[in-house]
């Protein structure tokens, strides 16, 4: 048995093969079907109660209201059987940012979160234990916005996304708005996030068969390490262009014409637990929105 | 005295999205054991697992389980040194002309030198070498735009940008994939070359049974991650039926010579080049 030295956390990356493995931190266009009661829920009513719960969360100002809702979102994750650590994938990039804004809110927000005890009082910094509310909350915000969307986007596919949008937009249709195009163009764009990261992971593997280095570079060195990346822009380029035109070749041999009228194949009826839970949920968010918590 | 294998798989192992619930065992325990001026051909149904296998023999993957040895560098140490590795091991990717970016053919091929840190002199004179040995005359090409260019020489371009590293493994993942045949043959006759005169360890991978035949020393078949089964051509083509279980076909050859044989007549069944079976079947006629 050999003895492992220690290694950084790039190394460690590289032993485990996932230096070039980009697709592995993509969950956006996964779908990871498990057949849960929230995988089968009429995509429309899903939405409907996404759109309506990310609005509460995002109202919400108190700490118990947001802890209650940090729990639903976990309990999503539960019911719908996806490893929690898929949300949390999705959280890890954020971090840096979260905490950037933490930082910022603490230190200049008090002039919002002017209410409460002051706790801290030195030059311009004012610290008060609203502002201390609002810094946790957004946090814990973020942290719930990123949870129910990443079940939104993992248990449902991405036709049933478009779908639901599609017939929950309709009404717009009378002012004009062309809400076909518009759900087909986040459709196509969602399902090539993932190829375009597969073809983009390839292209990195075959420069750096080349001698490519990616990312070594110093930092503030900006126009070496832009000049780095040309050689997988270009091709990626090229590749998104020549896949956009087989696409369009597809589409037109399958005698799609712009701006004409579609029929659906598949109709979707929500059933009695799609209703419950969009009872369920807006009486939820009611709670969220006007009870009055203590903290 | 035998002699140290230039490569060495042992027991690989590769999951890919590990830990995540998409996670896909693709290589479940994969041995190779590759000598000097060899010309292995890896074979086996799609999903397999043979560009799996292949991105780990310059480092592009590092062993999650097992070892990969490449002429004295254990690719499970972080620590050796990647660039000489990639440099040792030349990996030429799946339609390759899909990752040239330079406007003009030279440059494209003399990225990899560059990055290399060679003074312009060695630079071109490896960006010769390298278009001759893949048959575009240097004088008259080296100007000439990338993207005039047919689908066989943009072929050509890309393993020239990876010969001008001059490796001693050479590795092509179906390399001749989606050619027509004039440009196939050409390209397999190029790595004939490159792995009889150069003496370059070649390994590829193919779908295309005849090619193997006429191209390899030695093959080994992969199905489900695992070898299937290994040896020379004529020892592989013997357990047609073993391949046929996993889709893999035999070469024609192979398959008429069988019917002769299950006709009655004396035929040698190990006379697999296109050739030798004229022969066989002339001496019936
Ligand atoms: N980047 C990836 N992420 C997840 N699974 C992958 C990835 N690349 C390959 N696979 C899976 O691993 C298996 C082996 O793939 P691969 O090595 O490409 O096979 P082959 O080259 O023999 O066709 C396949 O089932 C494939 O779906
Ligand atoms: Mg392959």
């Amino acid at each position: 048995m050999k003895s492992l030295p220690y290694f950084n956390k790039r190394e460690m990356r590289k032993i485990a093969g996932f230096e070039f493995e980009l697709t592995r931190n993509i969950t956006i266009g996964q779908y990871v079907p498990t057949g849960s009661i929230i995988h089968r829920m009429d995509p429309r009513i899903k939405l409907a109660v996404f759109t309506l719960l990310v609005i509460s969360m995002a109202i919400c100002d108190t700490y118990v209201g947001n802890f209650l809702a940090l729990m639903f979102a976990c309990l999503l994750f539960y019911i719908s059987r996806i490893p929690i650590s898929y949300g949390l994938s999705g959280v890890k990039p954020a971090i840096p940012f979260i905490l950037l804004l933490a930082l910022l809110q603490l230190l200049f927000y008090s002039e919002v979160a002017s209410g409460g005890e002051v706790l801290l009082d030195y030059g311009f910094i004012h610290i008060t234990t609203d502002s201390i509310r609002l810094v946790i909350v957004s946090a814990l915000r973020f942290i719930e916005i990123i949870f129910i969307s990443s079940v939104l986007t993992l248990s449902t596919s991405t036709t049933q996304i478009t779908h639901g949008m599609e017939s929950l937009l309709r009404p717009l249709r009378t002012v004009k708005f062309p809400v076909h195009e518009f759900a087909l163009i986040i459709t196509i764009a969602l399902r090539f996030v993932p190829t375009f990261a597969l073809e983009m992971e390839k292209m990195m593997k075959a420069q750096a068969s080349r001698g490519a280095e990616f990312g070594t570079g110093a930092w503030w060195r900006i126009v070496q390490r832009t000049k780095d990346v040309f050689p997988i822009i270009i091709p990626l380029f090229n590749v998104a262009m020549s896949r956009a035109e087989d696409l369009v070749l597809a589409m037109e041999s399958r005698c799609y014409v712009p701006g004409r009228e579609r029929s659906v194949s598949k109709k979707y009826k929500p059933s009695r637990t799609d209703y419950a839970a969009l009872m369920f949920c807006i009486a939820f968010a009611i709670v969220l929105l006007t009870f009055p918590f203590p903290y | 005295m035998t002699e140290q294998p230039i490569l060495e798989v042992k027991h690989l192992q590769h999951i890919y999205m590990k830990g995540t619930p998409l996670e896909h065992h693709a290589l479940a325990g994969v041995s190779l054991k590759i000598n000097k001026g060899e010309c292995i051909a890896v074979i086996g149904h799609t999903g397999s697992g043979k560009s799996t296998l292949i991105q780990h023999v310059n480092g592009l993957m590092r062993p999650q389980a097992g070892d990969v040895v490449v002429d004295g560098m254990d690719l499970a140490d972080p620590k050796i040194d990647i660039r000489l590795l990639r440099r040792k091991v030349g990996l030429v990717f799946q339609n390759p002309e899909d990752q040239i970016f330079e406007k003009i053919i030279g440059d494209d091929i003399a990225y990899g030198p560059f990055k290399m840190g060679l003074p312009i002199k060695e630079v071109r004179d490896r960006v010769k070498w390298a278009m001759e040995l893949v048959g575009l005359s240097f004088e008259e090409m080296k100007d000439r735009a990338t993207y005039a260019l047919s689908g066989g020489q943009k072929r050509k371009v890309a393993l020239a940008g990876v010969l001008a590293l001059r490796p001693d493994i050479l590795v092509l993942d179906e390399p001749t994939a989606g050619l027509d045949p004039r440009s196939r043959n050409e390209l397999l006759e190029r790595l004939k070359t490159l792995n009889k005169k150069e003496n370059m360890t070649i390994i590829f991978v193919s779908h295309n049974m005849e090619e193997v035949a006429y191209m390899a020393d030695r093959i080994y078949v992969l199905a489900d991650g695992r070898n299937l089964v290994d040896g020379t051509p004529e020892e592989v083509f013997v357990e047609a039926e073993k391949l046929r279980e996993h889709y893999i076909g035999t070469p024609d050859t192979v398959e008429i010579l069988a019917q002769l044989k299950a006709k009655g007549f004396a035929v040698r069944q190990n006379a697999y080049q296109l050739e030798e079976a004229a022969n066989e079947i002339i001496a019936l006629l």
